[in-house]
């Protein structure tokens, strides 16, 4: 017994410092200033960590139909959230799997490594977006650097994602602006506001902030291999 | 007695600082029932190194002698692979503990096993394999 309690006294404290600096794979992103590209823009590029930050939307204003209709998801549990069934997670949610940015001047490509594989192509080539969107799963997005800030602004939604876990609706009127701020080498700070007309009574503004992960690469994750999930979430009975 | 429960708190502080949580995929509520928890030995029969969870098969041998197999969910391949392991982290035999809980559709899988989620695994000397989802709403253990 007291070799036990040596060994998990030991290994705790083998594990707490560890565990302050990263979680497992994760080390402490390095300091100072962003990283700039060849035309002097700040460079996103990079695979980011999104850690606990992944679920912040804060108090989304919603008109009572959808107050109610989140209210109903979630007595239901969210057993109809559409990431248990490995569909798309919309914009701006995001899951806890890292992402990646790609960037060259005139397109930035934005790599989800989950909730289910998937991309956005942020177009900075001065196009508009199209009249009639198509109802898409992860929006039409275009971009413009408001100095060392990347603004994207997305639309062209379609109803199908939820804006959280919680089950947040929101209609194909979402707006999305997503600022971009690389504060310092490893941090990228993300202030998104959220307008729907036909769902909020006001835009809904948060922060997000996301880690470097230094030497990372995406993994593989193919949510549809195995998703037994989806035939047994039951709610609440 | 004072001793052990010093070691299991201060295993139960090892398991918290260590998850990595990595699986908002489905709702935990929705698929687990937190109010029946379960705790098997038994050995591995097979880690299933599959998305958007992998499992790990556990034999249990029950009062009767008889073997009832159980599938635990645990974490996304690309979430484990981040802790460090990888497809032939746990093998045939090696021997298990499970902390965890049973499914909400109390069907078995396809396969004839029992369905419950991982919270906790462990090796016989105390050594955590690893931890089931969190992030995902359900308990912490």
């Amino acid at each position: 017994m007291r070799f036990f309690v040596i060994a998990a006294t030991l290994m705790f404290f083998l594990i707490a410092p560890a565990r302050a600096n990263a979680q497992a794979g994760r080390n402490p992103p390095p300091g100072g200033p962003p990283p700039r590209t060849s035309d002097g823009k700040v460079d996103l590029s990079g695979v980011w960590d999104p850690g606990t930050s992944f679920g912040n939307i804060g108090q989304v204003p919603l008109q009572p139909w959808a107050e109610a209709l989140r209210q109903e998801r979630r007595a239901n549990l969210s057993k109809d959230d559409p990431e248990g069934h490995c569909l798309p997670a919309g914009v701006p949610r995001i899951s806890p799997f890292p992402y990646k940015v790609v960037q060259t001047p005139t397109l930035i490509v934005y790599l989800d490594e989950g909730n289910v594989h998937s991309y956005r192509q942020f177009f900075m080539d001065g196009r508009g977006h199209p009249k009639d969107s198509d109802q898409l799963w992860m929006g039409h997005s275009i971009a413009r650097w408001d100095g060392d800030t990347l603004v994207v602004d997305t639309v062209g939604f379609n109803e199908k994602t939820w804006l959280n876990g919680g089950g947040i609706p929101h209609t194909d009127r979402l707006h999305v602006i997503e600022r971009f701020t690389r504060s310092d080498y490893g941090h990228l700070e993300i202030e998104i506001t959220i307008d729907d007309p036909g769902a909020f009574t006001k835009p809904h503004t948060f922060k997000r902030v996301h880690t470097l992960m230094q030497g990372a690469e995406l993994l593989e994750y193919v949510c549809n291999e195995f998703n037994i999930d989806k035939d047994r979430l039951v709610g609440d009975k | 007695m004072k001793l052990r429960f010093w070691a299991v708190s201060l295993l139960a502080a090892c398991f918290l600082l260590t998850t990595f949580s990595l699986s908002a995929h489905h709702s935990f509520a929705a698929e687990y029932d937190s109010t029946k928890a379960i705790s098997v030995q038994g050995t591995v029969r097979k880690l299933s190194w599959v998305n958007p969870h992998a499992y790990i098969y556990v034999d249990v041998k029950e009062a009767d002698g008889k073997i009832v197999t159980w599938a635990f969910e645990t974490l996304s391949p690309n979430a484990l692979a981040r802790q460090g392991w990888n497809r032939d982290s746990l093998k045939y035999g090696d021997p298990v503990s499970v902390d965890g809980y049973r499914a909400r559709d109390p069907r078995p899988l396809p396969d004839g096993s029992l369905h419950a989620n991982a919270r906790v695994i462990l090796r016989p000397d105390g050594r955590k394999v690893f931890s089931g989802p969190a992030d995902d709403g359900g308990p912490s253990k």
